[in-house]
């Protein structure tokens, strides 16, 4: 047992040692390369689908013995750990999400559950399919429970509230706007997945990427949200609208002309879109400026400068 | 506790943990008696 514990130690602290070095290293890497256009997934949480892989082929190999307690019992804890695996990650990926936003409600606690089911898993894997007694597998899910803790941490439990310049909360206002954008955006997407027409399609692609990309600089900086007024209930509502109707219409009338005015149409959109992400842009450079000429003028008046 | 070290006994930890409960559980299911773990303790 002691040889076993010792050879254990010899691989798992290495390893570890790299995994962590690794993570390192493509963090670097990702912020060196952050302007790349395709974006993979996320790896987050992977490591948790990949250790309890054992306990799937421990149920496989008590099916294939005809050992109906065996399988109950791996079987339970693989499914378990699956679950457990699936909600820390999306607790991950909302944690990111929370972390990118200036304002934000708090995530629903998933890492917390995630870590929860893993320590179940971790507990019934240990008694039903290794055999350990009830206490040493309670042990083995506390230490799973600690890991997970001190691993990922828990999820973020006070929302990211905002105030404007008259010192009124409107987190619920602006919130509410974003998902009502960001419905829009989606909407416009399924109408045109209906739309059979390349050309059509891929305007239609870069007008949701770029209403993306506006709905990102105001999740960044909700100041922006005034500037933006006319393009969330104006422009997008109309281009919503507009295309709902056109995919809904151009199956059943062929008409070149109707198609000719979609064009038109889009081209306009897009142009407006682009105009409205340029002057979001603007309006920050002119508000660093006016933020460093105030800076100046202080350090003059104290006689730094 | 700085991060890394944090992270690094998370990490041995879940390591530890499920890495040990999940390959115990694939031995016990592929021995034919089911005594891995009591043949491993000392005597």
């Amino acid at each position: 047992m002691g040889r076993f514990l010792l050879l254990a130690g010899v691989i798992l602290i290495p390893l570890t040692a790299l995994i962590l070095l690794l993570q390192r290293g493509f963090r670097v890497m990702a912020e060196r390369y952050q302007s790349a256009p395709a974006r993979l997934p996320s790896t987050k949480g992977f490591l948790l689908f990949l250790l309890p892989l054992p306990v799937l082929l421990a149920a496989l190999v008590a099916l294939g013995r005809g050992s109906l307690g065996g399988l109950l019992g791996n079987a339970a804890g693989y499914a378990l750990f699956l679950a457990g695996a699936l909600l820390l990650r999306h607790g991950l990926l909302s944690e990111g999400e929370f972390a990118r936003r200036r304002v934000a409600k708090a995530p629903w606690p998933l890492k917390m559950v995630g870590s929860g089911v893993i320590a179940l898993a971790t507990g019934v894997t240990a008694w039903l399919g290794a055999h350990y007694p009830p206490a040493m597998a309670g042990a083995f899910g506390l230490a799973a429970l600690l890991g997970c803790y001190l691993n990922y941490g828990f999820d973020p439990r006070t929302a990211k509230r905002f105030t404007d310049h008259d010192g009124v909360d409107t987190t619920d206002r602006v919130l509410e706007a974003l998902e009502q954008a960001e419905s829009s955006i989606a909407a416009i997407e399924q109408a045109s997945r209906d739309i059979r027409n390349t050309e059509l399609n891929n305007r239609l692609q870069r007008i949701a990427r770029l209403a993306r990309d506006i709905l990102k600089l105001l999740e960044e900086d909700p100041r922006d949200l005034r500037r933006a007024r006319k393009f969330l209930n104006v422009y997008l509502d109309g281009a919503q609208q507009v295309i709902e109707g056109y995919a809904k219409t151009h199956g059943r009338v062929s008409a070149p002309e109707l198609e000719d005015n979609f064009r038109r149409v889009l081209i306009t959109i897009e142009e407006v879109f682009s105009e409205q992400q340029q002057k979001l842009l603007e309006s920050d450079v002119t508000d660093l400026d006016v933020q460093i000429e105030v800076l100046t003028t202080q350090l003059k008046r104290e006689g730094v400068i | 506790m700085p991060d890394f070290m944090r992270k690094f006994i998370g990490l041995l930890l879940i390591f530890a943990a499920i890495g040990v409960a999940s390959c115990q559980a694939l031995l016990t299911s592929c021995s034919p008696d089911a005594s891995v773990i009591s043949s491993a303790l000392p005597r």
